[in-house]
């Protein structure tokens, strides 16, 4: 890819005793579609404060271009941010709303504070609200905007001002599934055809995978992986990453060899290698990658214990001695009814050992599981502990 | 059934409102009453207006009323501001925990909040004082001022303290409701932080600063209890003025002066609730519209080429605001002024425009209620009066306790004029400290329309002949005094069982239901209305009274067989008084024929001054065109064989003020 914009090295973020960031090593190359991901509270939103100037890090430093930036304050940074919920100024209309950051006189090459002429702002502004299809929209007040034209309206507000880098707080976590679905392609059309940075928070992992050049995911304070979209899908470092991107069956196995790896006592091909003999790993194998074959036929067999239709596939939970898979298969099981499955090679994928292991990969309680997926992110912010302290999100 | 219970609670809502509303309903008709009674209504006239906005007392208070409220509302709207700004950056936990700080002034009874501020006031003087003779001593660069007394400036400071509160009580919730982020999206976009509170913090919080302010300004306007603790002794408040006016009696002028007053309130009030209302409604309906004339014009106003239109107007009101201030400031600071404190009631005004513009001294002229509040607001040191009008007892306390000064009598050659009867009186024997001011005695008011024939007798007041009739007047040394009296002692008696005598004389009325209540400044509306038969008070009052009686009201004035009080108030100076010259001047122009003879048409009291009392009558004739009714003049001025038959008070021992006291608490239970 291109250049190194971003740096972020060893930033660590902590109120009193309590740790949000832990040790953040991460760099952004420039025009890079960038996400961090992860579930409320892993310190996504602080990373993001701090790359906007809003939060300073405990330890560590923030690097732009090279330049060490830590005390840049916010108004000095070329950084615009699109806030959750907007955060539009609500005594403004649409067009004061966008030209806002224009109207802020600014320091020109001889430190001399200078405003932009009035027709520039007025041709910046209609050109920004073309580009966020919000023409003619100039004079409403912005309370009478329906939610996605309060998006625009905020990209268009944070756009204007010719960022390196645009910041997007969970954007689209206000809008309904369709509107978020548009939005989604919008974002990502702005953002190829402004040629500018985005970073992008968001806890929908969907989301992530969609947009983004690069995903992060986080937690507890910590990068768990970085990597593009599919790396991080096919290849998840551990239980936490494999549950947290989709669907995962999480299975304890031994490394028997390079190659091998033995599940429920039973050996299977994998591709993987480098652990040692007989060390014990996490077996992640995605509800796609097992095909249902007759009992007999099977290399494990269990029964079956319930079926969803979902459309394209079923949703097919089996138990194999106790533990529970789920299985995505476009043939139909009836519930309890013996089957048995085969998993090719490359649908085995071996993680090291981790905190995360035990935790995740069971099916045992998968309605609900399935339920708190489905569960918007509770709105934080309504009651935010103060301006400075609460940003853990 | 339904339909009778709608009627009731249609009936008791009417009710409630009438009890709500009427007493200021009649407040605001007899503003507009011809007459001076307050329980008469003699036809509809302005004059009570008019010569409300003549009464220089009166404009003088409003003035600082309006200085002191627009000042702190200013300083507390912006520190108020600022506070709860600051409350938000705070945790929740410590936010909660402040905002139930902040309430607690605002529950607080304002006498606790006065009597603290006072407190604080002077501990901090009198530490001042210490420092600054201390710094003084060890340089002579700088001088301090090493005496500070309470006065405009802490009177707003104190007003700046508990407007606060209430500003941060309307502004806070403005900043609840805004998105925080609102402040981070301004600084994202460039702004710093002063500027994203300009262009963001002020416009979203603004409806609350506004509310806060005028909120502010009302409670300001309205206090009187913290104003009177913290204001001094020579600023008086439009409250303060309006109280020590109702001393004496409720003129139709204080009517008209509180119905001004409640109007402008109202206004206040009113025009909050409909900015609130109006705002409300637009929040609600947030679809486009046409925007509105003003909004129009607002909006073509903030567009960026009105900028130096708008900044040049701001700055002009930020300038015309200063210029203002320091305008009212600095026009009373820079005259020669001498601080005059007297009773309410207690001068004809005209007197100190001449004698201003006789003299280019400003007179600032205050009024204490009794020689007690006198007495105490001397001793907390709260005062910078130079010239005090106590009475006869009073002044001997003070003599004894050195709180006064002795007079420069060759600088007052008008003391030639006081008769001879009104010198060396027991209280200043040789006259060194005083020049008399005012005279009277204190006599028996009944209605000979509701008694048989002639009283004569104290024991008017103490006869169940009277029952529910009698008025007694509510004052331990008066009331004792007139019962001594009867009895045949000295009203100065320090015998203990005369004392109680007096006492068993007015608690075995008291028992048997001859007294309608105990009065002071409502023994005008009673005697005047008819209400009551008798009363004891001061001959000045009862021709006042007289002028104001009822149709059917037959008013009398005696001084009994048994004899009366009376008393004299003489103009002294306090030791260590600032203007001490201007003092004299002051003296020696109120001891003047002329001034003598305005003041005694004006207050109802006779003069000292040999020359007025003999000139009066011609005075009043020409002035009036009608002869002055020599009875009645005897009333006013007593003649000499009526007033041997008097006695003045003296100051008692300690010990016999303690009984008096016990027994006045006891007879009230």
């Amino acid at each position: 890819m291109s250049k190194e914009l971003i740096r972020l090295r060893d930033c660590v973020m902590s109120y009193g005793d309590e740790v949000v960031l832990d040790h953040i090593n991460l760099y952004i190359n420039d025009k890079e579609f960038l996400t961090l991901l992860g579930p409320s509270g892993c310190g996504k939103t602080t990373t993001l404060r701090i790359i906007g100037g809003f939060l300073s890090p405990t330890a560590g430093d923030v690097l732009f271009d090279g330049v060490r930036i830590n005390d840049v304050p916010p108004h000095l940074r070329t950084v615009n941010t699109v806030f959750q919920r907007y955060a539009l100024f609500p005594h403004l209309n649409v067009f004061e709303n966008v030209a806002f950051g224009l109207r802020i006189p600014k320091a020109d090459g001889s430190g001399r504070k200078v405003k932009l002429p009035e027709r520039e702002i007025h041709e910046r502004v209609m050109e920004m609200l073309e580009v966020v299809n919000l023409k003619g929209f100039e004079k409403r007040p912005v309370s009478a905007l329906s939610g996605g034209q309060q998006q625009r309206v905020a990209i268009a507000r944070a756009l204007v001002n010719r960022p390196r880098v645009l910041l997007l707080d969970e954007p689209l976590g206000a809008l309904d599934m369709r509107l978020r679905k548009d939005m989604q392609n919008e974002l990502k059309r702005i953002q190829q055809e402004m040629e500018i940075t985005f970073i992008y928070v968001t806890h929908d992992q969907e989301e992530a995978l969609a947009m983004s050049d690069t995903v992060v995911v986080m937690d507890g304070g910590r990068i768990q992986q970085i990597g593009a979209p599919e790396d991080i899908y096919n290849e998840p470092k551990n239980a936490f990453v494999a549950d947290f991107i989709g669907e995962s069956n999480i299975i304890d196995g031994i490394m028997r060899a390079d190659g091998v790896v033995e599940i429920f006592n039973r050996k299977f091909q994998c591709l993987d290698k480098g652990f040692a003999k007989d060390e014990p790993v996490d077996v992640v194998i995605r509800p796609e990658d097992v095909d249902i074959v007759d009992e007999a036929a099977g290399q494990l067999r269990g029964t079956v214990t319930s079926v969803t239709f979902k459309g394209v596939h079923y949703d097919t939970i089996v138990d194999f001695y106790g533990f529970k898979w789920l299985i995505q298969t476009t043939d139909y099981c009836p519930v309890d009814s013996r089957i048995g499955i085969k998993i090719d090679p490359d649908g085995i994928h071996v993680m090291k050992k981790s905190q995360y292991s035990g935790m995740f990969g069971d099916y045992s309680s998968y309605s609900e599981e399935y339920e708190e997926l489905d569960v918007p992110e509770p709105e934080d912010g309504e009651e935010r502990d103060s301006q400075e302290g609460g940003y853990e999100d | 059934m339904k339909r009778k219970n709608r009627i009731g609670s249609r009936l008791f809502i009417g009710l409630t409102f009438l009890f709500l509303y009427l007493p200021i309903f009649l407040l605001i008709i007899f503003s507009f009453n011809a007459g001076e009674s307050s329980a008469v209504w003699q036809g509809f006239s302005l004059d009570w207006y008019v010569s409300l906005f003549q009464n220089r007392l009166i404009m003088e208070s409003l003035y600082t009323t309006l200085l002191v409220s627009l000042l702190a509302t200013a300083i507390s709207t912006v520190a108020g501001t600022f506070a709860a700004i600051g409350l938000y950056s705070l945790g929740k936990r410590k936010r909660d925990a402040l905002l139930v700080v902040n309430d607690i002034p605002m529950m607080n009874a304002d006498i606790v909040t006065g009597v603290s501020l006072c407190l604080f006031f002077v501990a901090f003087f009198q530490g001042w004082g210490s420092f600054a003779r201390w710094f003084n001593g060890v340089q002579s660069a700088i001088e301090l001022p090493e005496r500070l007394v309470l006065g405009f400036g802490t009177m707003l400071l104190a007003h700046i303290a508990f407007n606060i509160p209430y500003v941060i009580l309307n502004v806070a919730p403005k900043l609840r409701q805004m998105d925080k982020n609102l402040v981070d999206a301004a600084q994202d976009l460039g702004c710093t932080w002063m500027q994203a509170f300009w262009k963001v913090i002020l416009p979203e919080i603004k409806p609350g600063i506004v509310s806060g302010a005028l909120i502010a300004f009302t409670m300001s306007i309205d206090d009187f209890v913290i104003s009177y603790f913290t204001a001094g002794s020579s600023t008086s408040t439009l409250a303060m003025r309006i109280y020590s006016m109702t001393k004496k009696r409720i003129t139709p002028e204080v009517n008209a002066v509180s119905t001004l007053l409640f109007l402008s309130v109202l206004v206040l009030l009113v025009a909050n609730n409909v900015r609130e209302v109006r705002q409300e409604r637009r929040a609600a309906s947030q679809e486009i519209r046409e925007p509105s004339f003003f909004e129009k014009l607002s909006m073509r106003f903030s567009q960026p080429s009105f900028n130096w239109v708008r900044r040049g107007l701001t700055g002009a009101m930020a300038c015309a605001f200063i210029v203002v201030v320091v305008l009212l400031t600095g026009a009373t600071a820079s005259q020669p002024v001498v601080n005059v404190c007297s009773w309410g009631e207690y001068i004809d005004e005209s007197l100190i425009t001449q004698f201003e513009d006789m003299t280019g001294i400003r007179v600032n002229y205050q009024t204490a209620e009794s020689n007690e509040a006198l007495y105490s607001l001397l001793k907390s040191g709260g005062a910078d009066y130079d010239v005090i009008v106590p009475s006869d007892y009073m002044i001997s306390q003070l003599i004894e306790e050195g709180m006064l000064e002795e007079l420069d009598y060759s600088q007052i050659p008008n003391f030639e004029l006081i008769d001879q009867r009104f010198r060396n009186l027991p209280y200043d024997q040789s006259n060194k400290y005083t020049v008399p001011y005012a005279w009277g005695t204190l006599g028996l008011i009944y209605n000979a329309a509701m008694v048989d024939g002639e009283l004569d007798s104290w024991g008017a007041l103490y006869d169940e002949e009277y029952a529910g009739q009698v008025l007694l007047i509510n004052n331990s040394r008066d009331a004792l005094g007139a019962a001594l009296i009867h009895l045949g002692y000295s009203v100065n008696t320090t015998d203990e069982a005369e004392i109680r005598a007096a006492f068993d004389l007015i608690a075995d009325a008291s028992r048997r239901g001859v007294f309608q209540g105990k009065v002071m400044d409502q023994v005008f509306q009673k005697m005047e209305g008819g209400n009551a038969a008798v009363a004891s008070y001061y001959a000045g009052d009862y021709l006042s009274m007289l002028e104001n009686q009822a149709d059917g009201v037959d008013l009398r004035y005696v001084i009994p067989k048994e004899g009366a009080n009376w008393f004299v108030d003489a103009m002294c100076v306090l030791k260590d008084a600032p203007h001490y010259d201007d003092a004299m001047k002051w003296i020696n122009f109120m001891a003047s024929t002329d001034a003598n003879l305005a003041n005694m048409d004006y207050i109802g009291y006779a003069s000292p001054n040999t020359q007025a009392l003999e000139a009066y009558p011609a005075y009043y004739e020409e002035l009036y065109g009608e002869e002055l009714d020599p009875e009645l003049y005897e009333i006013m001025a007593a003649p000499s064989h009526v007033l041997e038959r008097c006695e003045m008070y003296t100051v008692l021992p300690a010990a016999t003020r303690k009984l008096y006291n016990d027994l006045w608490i006891e007879l009230g239970a």
